[in-house]
């Protein structure tokens, strides 16, 4: 008994990731359809306040991510790309990451036309920046000292959503979408905190843990954390697409680590006292 | 030689530093247009570091490949990486799509890169579901504690966990969510809130005593 407790405890760890992969195929291949039936306070106040968002105003959206952690965060971004354009509002795209460039592209390439936005009139793409600290100083007072070209190389000023744009007084908010500290590292202290403009995001799940305090005080208006959040903001958006669907994954991942945990444990006390 | 290599570093970041730190509290036109400049010089330098950095890699991977150390064959795919992306990048003319249609960088971006960063990102996937089964060991007070925080954060953080909850524990009239949400809110972000002030603090520190000269490491031991 003994013996056979203590071959399973040091099992090939080859079986376990075995496991694990067929946890994450099998409901990808065959989805099981269970999805959230809660919303999360933060997710809840983050689609509210893009609802109060007046139609022609415009926001910044921070796609700050690289495929390392586009699962969580991509679906987040389409989300809340979806949700500003079907609310008419209209959309400065940014990034401070260089990977993120082809994500980036493809939200624009895939996302504005279905909504029939047009660019230059509801949205324009900034060409990356690698110093976040000296681009967001510089926007405070004029955003084309530092962008005035887009990412296709033509004068930001004329395009015509730019014309009444000039600074952060005049957008109505940023929402970042960040696999990075840069949303409490960057957005709320340099333009939230110092420029009164509205601030929300998309992280992680688990860099959702460390803004905790930021959420309590309000200085973060809304956040979306994890697949879990973005499935919750397609269901508040009845934008069903990747977050629900990769949500089954995330729950068999998840129970299977609890399982094991727990399993080894028991293990090692049985053999306590055997 | 002491003046080049001391005095006028010092005496740069003291005066760049009290200017700068000073402007963040003056809400003044000229404080706003020093910001202005400086952010133009700061994205000049930066860019110069970009480059910096990426010699530095290149010669460091070099040094290794030359001298054959181990593992020197992935320095190789340092610069087979390097040098496909600018290829890519040179012939797309840095566009990763043009009118709607995906350009070669396109095509290394979404075929090589995306795929390749993803890639060792969901290896720690791997390594979670390894040490969870071979190294939580919940062997004192506060490795259960860890443990019972850990399973309401997993729990609360999928649907299934929902479920289970409502199918086991529903009596209790809770949630799972209502639970994570209050560890995340209470204990959580108490901690959280312990570590930014000591962060912060500490980060103050330091930057005086960078701006005073009292910390010099940033100088090099030359």
């Amino acid at each position: 008994m003994k013996d056979t407790l203590n071959k399973i405890l040091k099992i090939d760890r080859r079986w376990l990731f075995l496991l694990l992969s067929l946890s994450i195929l099998i409901p990808i291949i065959k989805p099981i359809g269970i999805s959230s039936s809660s919303i999360s306070s933060s997710v809840q106040n983050m689609y509210d306040f893009i609802e109060k968002i007046p139609a022609g105003s415009t926001v910044f959206l921070g796609i700050d991510y690289d495929p390392s952690t586009a699962p969580e965060l991509h679906p987040q971004a389409t989300a809340v790309m979806k949700h500003l354009f079907k609310k008419n509002i209209k959309v400065v795209i940014l990034t401070f990451i260089a990977g993120s460039g082809g994500l980036m592209d493809e939200l624009v390439r895939t996302i504005p036309p279905q909504y029939g936005k047009v660019y230059g009139k509801d949205y324009v793409v900034l060409p990356y920046m690698p110093n976040f600290t000296a681009v967001l100083t510089q926007m405070a007072s004029d955003m084309y000292a530092i962008y005035d070209k887009d990412i296709n190389n033509k004068p930001l000023k004329d395009y015509e959503m730019m014309k009444n744009i000039k600074n952060y007084k005049d957008f109505a908010a940023s929402i970042d979408i960040t696999g990075t500290a840069l949303l409490d590292g960057a957005w709320l202290p340099l333009v939230g905190d110092k420029y009164n403009l509205p601030i929300l995001g998309g992280v992680t799940a688990i860099s959702q843990v460390g803004l905790g305090p930021y959420l309590q005080k309000k200085q973060i208006k809304g956040l979306i954390g994890g697949m879990k959040g973005a499935s919750e903001y397609e269901r508040l958006t009845n934008e069903q697409a990747k977050a629900t669907s990769g949500i089954d994954a995330l729950n068999i991942a998840h129970l299977l680590v609890i399982f094991f945990i727990i399993f080894s444990n028991i293990i090692l006390l049985v053999l306590k006292f055997i | 030689m002491n003046i080049f290599k001391k005095y006028i570093p010092l005496a740069l970041v003291f005066v760049f530093g009290i200017v700068t730190l000073a402007s963040y509290y003056v809400p003044h036109r000229v404080s706003e247009s020093y910001m202005e400049q400086i952010s133009v010089w700061e994205n000049i330098v930066f860019a110069f570091s970009l480059f910096l950095g990426a010699i530095s890699l290149l010669y460091s991977h070099y040094n290794k490949i030359v001298k054959k150390v181990d593992g020197w064959g992935y320095s190789l795919f340092v610069y087979l990486g390097f040098i496909v992306m600018i290829v890519l990048a040179i012939v797309a003319n840095g566009k990763i799509s043009d009118e709607g249609q995906m350009t070669a960088l396109g095509w290394g971006f979404n075929y090589i890169y995306n795929p390749l960063s993803a890639t060792m990102f969901s290896v720690l996937a791997f390594y979670i579901i390894s040490t969870a089964y071979r190294s939580f060991r919940i062997k004192s007070s506060s490795a259960f504690l860890l443990f019972i925080a850990g399973l309401i954060l997993m729990l609360g953080n999928i649907p299934l966990g929902d479920l289970i909850w409502s199918k086991l524990l529903g009596w209790t009239h809770t949630s799972i969510a209502s639970i994570k949400d209050w560890v995340m809110n209470v204990p959580s972000t108490a901690g959280k809130r312990g570590i930014l002030i000591g962060v912060s603090v500490g980060a103050a520190v330091t930057s005086l005593k960078i701006i005073f000269g009292i910390e010099r490491g940033y100088m090099g031991k030359d």
